[in-house]
């Protein structure tokens, strides 16, 4: 068994890996727990986190509807910077939806099983992150209501038809792709835990609604059989995604000639950038959720300690990816592309770059300590920071480059309106308004995978890193 | 079967055997409540009544075809007329296009011999003000709509109740119309005491004055610039706005083609106190303040007096802060261009512009680069008696006043005493085109048509008489001043017989040839102008005695105060046209606003960042608020105001512009549109002055955002920021006249060329027409034109105060400004930016829609109706030339939409635009190719930038013949591309620019190892 292999970096008391459910729980417990927030009516915790979401949900509809009902007007863009929040926006929130499907099919393709405690909720995160994402391309048109001309189908308007030389068009097969299969992966994944579900429920409509959608889950080893396959294949169909889709947002920047946005090393900085930002935001809501649903027994410090790790050398390579532009700009001997970096780092957009630099390359540098790895408080702190970090990573990429460009006459500045903070608060609103409502209404965690993953009622011996983990 | 016999259906066995019967023909004893028939006549009757009674009397509309078709008028097609621009006195000629019987577009009449085909900004925005709402379309009478009639009579009767000696004056702003001038002079012919005053509200007198002193006649002097090879011009912006400036222009620019077989140009050099648009083109700019002219001009006139051998003027030379060393050479220079050489100045003092008339006689430039035999009409503001109008108001003398062309009070200074004065006139009469400030004190307001609506004459320079005719019906029931006039003396004729019998008395007999009126009439209305025999002027000996040195201006603390009029808006005549008011200002490309331009040293010193507000107190007492402007190249001593600004009824523009959430008003509650710096003009020395010492300037509290579109000015990134070796960008490459007399392509700077390698192949092969364009920066000033000509012809909308200061204008082609060099010397250069239809075109690849694509004759195409509106194409675009529509922006006035060109789409909200080079304008010259049946002749399709620009720096065609006028610029030795290293390969080249210098520095551009410092 792949868990049963010696580790010797871990632990000097055992030669086993930690066990990944910790508690001392039976299969029946692990039902039961994480069935329990669906079980019971919603806190008082609950209740205050949904209105908040909602209300920044409400906001952001307002901000929408004007915005349509106006003009892009109502956002600070101009005639030099044709982007700004919009696409921002949507690459981080793109890139925040990288992560479950990291996690779901990459780490599942690898047989990483700590991966079981956390891919629910990632995959649902993605989910909620595309969506969050896809409306910012949708909203930042100034026509949104033609937006299906962006869709290559068959019309009645002659030879006229969408420009496949387009970054933008690529974009539209990849989100959409992208969301298709999450979506698919998500609730594939979700088969065997509807039918828990279902098999829990008293008569009434909660047992009706989950018998139709886990189609007729039996529990036979038939079943399972077919399941784990079409997993499988799924997981294998997600995998080049993740690579794909942020290699073509990369795209939208680098196939363009804006000295800062015309560099080929975006699709490899910008899928780890995006891993990176995923991560984060995983774990953000992760630590949030372990202690609000009473989940610390599945998403142990060991997971928390396993992402932070793997962020950590995501950190690493987007920091090395700032490096490298910098190096090009220099290498190039193209006074346009040197201005650029330099003017990132010293000009009107340094505050941004350097909160990028801090907060994406610098702050992480904690988590090389193991004992900062293992305080969740700080994990949270380094994490927020990351999120940001993420989000000015974007908003660095697109303003400054766009700021000034060749021509000093066209130089502008750029600042968001009301519109535009409402229109980001909103998507947060969505995002969270989402997720509170899968925490009510599915297993954060894969109950199924889980029992398959650990061992539960195992000897005490395995149980002691657990009290170590405790009295941290 | 028989008609009786009833036939029966059965829906079953049981119903044919059973009782239940269905009649097809009812025969059941109770009829249905409705039957079939009734139902008929009751929908019957009730659509016959509900038709009748739509059938009601429709308002009538007539829609008659014309029973005698005009010979050529074809419906949809623009016809042009020749007539005369009436923005200014300038007098350049016009081509009125019309289509369907409305005026549209403005364009220069080729062959005019002043204007040469060109046409300033004002010229190109005259549609605007001609459907604008807010023109009287009415009489006024103490300020009540009236009619003529009422009016008509109540003026006669005022007049005939005045005594024969009652002080009439009529003051008008330069009257160039002969026949203009005839009625005023009979009009007043009763009145014993009568005048006609001249007033210009930016005013020449003193140029006028000094004539009479030199030259015993009161003249200006007509400036030829086209022979002047040696320009030396103290502060007078003669290509921005002094005198005629598309004519100037035209003639400055003919000096300044320098060839690789002849490179030769004319020198030209500016002192100014203030940085003004001739300035920015001088070989060599000077700061001066306006008060130490007089001793620069007093020392050339020592050292040419000397190299003459003539007696200097008598007297002491002031002492100046020019270093003797570029006086010499000035002198030198001019020295050996005598004959061929001009100094102008702009100065109001008459000993000032006496010294000016002295060096021009002694260098022999009279007779050549001015002409007193054939003088100037354009500026006949007499200052010393308005100066007497106002002390007779100011004493309660004066019986009328009539004022026509210009606003009195509001041009003027001292405005309470005279609003006060002017209660008190008996008769107030205004031929104003709407409630201007002076309108408003008047009991008659008789509004003038607008220019495009009458019959006039004028007669700009002596020899030159030009027509105006009307090009469409007056939209309002507005007068012409000549029959006004002619009215209150008792004719009843029109304009337009007024006019003729003019001509044909007064005209006819000056015509170079004798022909019969009707010919001589019929050619000048087809031409537009006639060249006649000038009014014999003996011309008298120079009065060489009077000329002295002027004194040394006394040493002053404060600062000197500069008014100058901004290009393209001049005095308020112009100010209710949202074109001009959102024409950035070719210098500082400020729009919306009037303000204090300060050097930078000034703003050190004060602390003031630009839009800082700041308190400017005359010695007078008078002051006034205003954003401060830090302008390079600005004396230090002088601080310069705009005139022309905070116009009455400016307010009108506060909601101008697109109406949302964050949206601030172009006109703050309460205020106008600028503020108006008429109470600084001082009457000083017999002469109205643009200048004033003693001047204190304060910051006080508070800042606005001026709303400017260029906000970086020079080619030079930031230093903090530089790249190594990359300091200065060569988007403008210039060279000197030396280095490019040695080598035509000087100036080019070394970079690496990639050949022309493509790495696809070429999909769009172009063997048709492949259209292009090329600026020659030499020779472009910078005036803007084509930006009022491009916005007239393409529908581009305006967007307000608040959206210019979001960089949000939506100016299809900009004229970018860039400094070089330092204060003292400084280098402008203008280069005007429009879509550049690349080859390459980094906009077309990123459409995921295909809006913009690749035309087959290499225009790169917008495809309005397919635009989601992404941006992405703007966001790609290297030139930063595309225009996104924000907002809807208004067309809801529909006076207004008759200025809309029909051939033009008037763009939706949410999509992109941009320059299309005139693809209507291209479109329409094929059709008229094709339909004579011959290719299409180089010259005869011009794009609108290019028709209009006064400099004729924009050359179009097809690049594909190897005979046009674009073939061969694309072969001239100075063509560049901007940006062209990157591959674009744009269809839009630029020749470089030229300085007349010794220096053989190159400046930026190609200097690029001088810059490391």
């Amino acid at each position: 068994m792949a868990q049963a292999k010696v580790n010797i970096m871990h632990d000097a008391t055992t030669t086993l890996r930690p066990p990944l459910v910790m508690g001392d729980k039976s299969i029946s417990d692990v039902t039961r727990d994480i069935c329990a927030p669906m079980d019971r009516k919603p806190t008082g915790l609950w209740w205050g986190a949904f209105v908040i979401s909602l209300s920044a949900l409400i906001l952001g509809v307002v901000a929408v509807w004007y915005q349509i009902a106006t003009g892009i007007g109502t956002w600070g863009l101009n005639k030099t910077v044709g982007w700004a929040f919009d696409i921002t926006n949507f690459v981080f929130w793109v890139g925040i939806g990288h992560a479950g499907t990291l996690i779901s099919a990459v780490l599942f393709l690898f047989r990483q099983k700590w991966r079981t405690a956390v891919n629910r909720s990632a995959e649902a995160m993605t989910l909620f992150a595309v969506m969050c994402a896809g409306i910012f391309p949708l909203i930042h048109m100034g026509r949104p209501w033609l937006a299906f001309w962006m869709v290559p189908y068959p019309n009645t308007r002659g030879p006229l038809w969408v420009n496949f030389k387009s970054p933008l068009l690529w974009d539209v097969f990849a989100i959409s792709t992208y969301l298709l299969i999450s979506a698919v992966f998500w609730y594939v994944g979700l088969l065997p835990d509807l039918a828990t579900i279902r098999d829990r429920s008293e008569p009434g409509w909660r047992k009706r609604i989950t018998a139709i959608l886990c189609l007729g889950w039996n529990g036979s080893a038939r079943t399972w059989h077919r399941y784990e396959t079409v997993y499988m294949l799924l997981a294998g169909l997600a995998t080049p995604l993740v690579f794909s889709v942020h290699t073509i947002v990369s795209m939208d920047f680098a196939t363009a000639v804006i000295p800062g946005w015309h560099t080929t090393i975006f699709p490899p900085y910008f899928v780890a950038g995006a891993i990176f930002s995923g991560l984060a935001m995983v774990l953000t809501l992760m630590i949030v959720a372990r202690k609000v649903m009473n989940l610390e027994d599945y998403i142990t410090l060991t997971h928390i300690d396993r992402m932070c790790k793997l962020m950590l050398s995501m950190g690493c390579i987007v920091g090395l990816a700032y490096g490298t532009e910098f190096f090009m700009a220099f290498y190039s001997g193209n006074g346009y592309e040197q201005f650029v970096f330099k003017n990132r780092a010293l000009g009107p957009f340094s505050w941004a770059y350097w909160t990028m630099v801090t907060c994406n390359v610098v702050i992480p540098q904690v988590l090389w300590f193991r004992k900062v790895r293992a305080s969740l408080p700080t994990v949270f702190v380094v994490v927020i920071f990351v999120n940001i970090g993420m989000w000015f990573e974007r908003f660095v990429i697109i303003v400054t480059s766009l700021h000034r460009d060749f021509l000093p006459s066209s130089w502008a500045d750029y600042a968001p309106t009301l519109v535009e903070i409402a229109t980001f608060i909103g998507s947060f609103g969505l995002f969270f308004t989402c997720f509170l409502i899968f925490c009510r209404i599915a297993p954060v965690i894969a109950i199924a995978e889980i029992k398959g993953a650990a061992h539960l009622r195992r000897p005490r011996a395995a149980a002691l890193p657990d009290e170590r983990d405790r009295a941290a | 079967m028989s008609e009786n016999e009833i036939k029966t259906y059965w829906r079953e066995p049981a119903e044919r055997d059973g009782d239940a019967v269905v009649n097809v023909q009812s025969s059941a004893s109770a009829p249905p409540p409705f039957s079939r028939r009734q139902f008929l006549e009751a929908a019957g009757f009730t659509v016959s009544i509900a038709a009748i009674g739509g059938c009601g009397r429709a308002k009538p509309e007539v829609a008659l075809p014309l029973v005698q078709q005009p010979e050529g008028l074809v419906p949809g097609r623009t016809q042009r007329y020749a007539s005369t621009c009436g923005g200014c006195a300038a007098g350049c000629g016009l081509l009125v296009g019309v289509r369907d019987g409305r005026p549209l577009k403005m364009e220069g009449m080729p062959s005019h011999p002043l204007s040469n085909g060109g046409l300033c900004a004002i010229g190109q925005a005259l549609p605007l003000g001609l459907y604008d709402s807010h023109r009287l379309s009415s009489p006024l009478q103490n300020g009540k709509a009236s009619d003529w009639e009422t009016v008509d009579k109540a003026v006669k009767e005022k007049l005939n109740q005045l005594p024969n000696d009652a002080a009439v004056f009529f003051v008008t702003s330069t009257v160039t119309s002969p026949t203009l001038q005839a009625a005023i002079d009979s009009f007043l012919e009763p009145f014993d005491n009568g005048r006609h005053v001249t007033f210009d509200a930016v005013s020449s007198s003193s140029i006028l004055e000094a004539h009479q002193q030199t030259h015993g006649r009161r003249v200006l002097p007509r400036y030829r610039f086209d022979r002047a090879k040696v320009i030396v011009s103290f502060g007078a912006d003669f290509l921005g706005t002094w005198i005629s400036p598309v004519e100037f222009t035209a003639g400055w620019r003919s000096g300044r083609v320098p060839s690789a077989g002849h490179p030769e140009m004319s020198y030209h050099v500016q002192f100014e106190g203030r940085m003004s648009l001739t300035g920015s083109n001088a070989d060599r700019r000077h700061r001066l303040a306006p008060n130490e002219y007089a001793g620069v001009l007093s020392l050339l006139a020592q050292d040419i007096a000397h190299r003459a051998n003539q007696n200097p003027p008598s007297g002491t030379p002031p002492t100046t802060s020019i270093s003797t060393d570029d006086l010499h050479n000035v002198a030198g220079r001019l020295w050996d261009a005598r004959g061929k050489c001009l100094i102008v100045c702009d100065s109001q003092d008459v000993t000032v512009q006496m010294l000016v008339n002295y060096l021009n006689e002694v260098l022999g430039n009279y007779g050549e680069t001015l002409d007193v035999e054939n003088p100037s009409r354009q500026r006949q503001g007499n200052d010393a008696d308005l100066a007497n109008v106002i002390d007779a108001l100011k004493a309660g003398k004066v019986s009328a006043l009539f004022v026509a062309g210009t606003d009195l009070t509001h041009n003027l200074p001292a405005h309470e005493t005279l609003v006060k004065s002017i209660r008190e006139v008996p008769l107030v009469v205004s031929f104003a085109e709407r409630v201007d400030d002076f309108a408003s004190l008047a009991h008659f307001v008789c509004p003038d048509h607008h220019s495009l609506e009458c019959w006039t004459d004028s007669e700009p320079v002596s020899g030159l008489i030009s027509l105006s005719q009307p090009t469409l019906h007056p939209l309002g029931k507005t007068r012409s001043v000549l029959e006004s006039l002619n009215r209150w003396s008792g004719g009843n004729e029109t304009a337009y017989d007024l006019v003729k019998s003019y001509w044909r008395e007064r005209i006819l007999p000056r015509a170079k040839t004798q022909q019969p009126f009707q010919q001589f009439w019929d050619r000048a209305v087809h031409d537009g102008f006639a060249e006649v025999e000038t009014e014999a002027i003996v011309p008298t000996e120079f009065q060489a005695d009077d000329v002295t040195y002027p004194s040394t201006p006394t040493a002053e603390d404060g600062f000197t105060l500069s008014l100058y009029s901004k290009a393209g808006l001049t005095d308020s005549r112009h100010a209710h046209n949202p074109w001009l008011q959102e024409l950035p200002d070719p210098i500082t490309k400020v729009t919306w606003d009037n303000y204090v331009c300060v050097s930078e040293t000034t703003a050190n010193e004060l602390g003031l960042a630009n839009a800082d507000l700041v308190r400017v107190t005359a010695a007078s007492g008078e002051s006034i608020e205003l954003p401060s402007f830090v302008q390079p190249g600005q004396h230090d001593q002088v601080i310069a105001i705009a005139l022309g600004y905070g116009v009455r009824g400016t307010d009108r523009f506060a909601q101008i512009g697109p109406q949302w959430l964050e949206a601030r008003p172009t006109v703050v509650q309460g205020e106008l549109v600028g503020k108006n710096a008429a109470r600084f003009l001082d009457f000083r020395d017999g002469a109205l002055q643009l200048t004033q010492s003693n001047v204190k300037l304060e910051k006080i509290t508070g800042r606005t955002q001026l709303a400017s579109t260029q906000r970086h000015h020079t080619l030079e990134v930031p230093r903090n920021v530089a790249p190594h070796g990359a300091e200065v960008r060569d988007i403008v490459q210039e060279t000197t006249l030396p280095a490019f007399a040695e080598h035509p392509e000087a100036g080019k700077p070394e970079v690496h060329h990639h050949g022309d390698k493509q790495l696809w192949a070429e999909d769009h092969h172009k063997t048709g027409h492949h259209w292009g364009m090329a600026v020659d920066l030499n020779c472009c000033t910078g005036c803007s034109a084509c930006l009022i000509a491009c916005q007239s012809e393409n529908n581009v909308p305006v967007v307000g105060r608040d959206e210019v200061r979001r960089q949000r204008e939506m100016h299809w082609i900009r004229v970018d400004r860039y400094y070089s060099g330092d204060d003292d010397d400084i280098n402008v250069a203008h280069q005007p930016m429009m879509c550049h239809h690349c080859d390459n075109a980094p906009c077309e690849t990123v459409c995921p829609v295909l809006a913009t694509i690749h035309g087959e004759e290499g225009l790169n195409q917008q495809a309005y109706n397919r635009c989601v509106g992404t941006r992405y194409c703007a966001n790609n675009c290297p030139y930063k030339v595309r225009r996104f529509n924000w907002f809807t922006y208004e067309h809801d006035d529909d006076l207004q939409n008759l200025a809309l060109n029909p051939d033009v789409t008037v763009r939706t909200r949410g999509v992109m635009e941009k320059c299309s080079m005139c693809v209507q304008r291209i479109e329409d010259g094929k059709l008229e190719a094709q339909r004579m049946g011959k290719p299409v002749e180089d010259g005869t399709i011009q794009t609108a930038c290019q028709q209009s620009c006064p400099a004729q720096a924009i050359i179009f065609g097809d690049m594909n013949d190897p005979n046009s006028r674009i073939h061969q610029a694309l072969e001239n030795p100075r063509r560049y591309g901007v940006l062209e290293e990157f591959n674009f390969r744009p269809s839009v080249s630029y020749l470089r620019v030229v300085r007349n210098r010794d220096d053989e520095t190159e400046e930026h551009g190609s200097g690029e190892s001088e810059h490391h410092a």
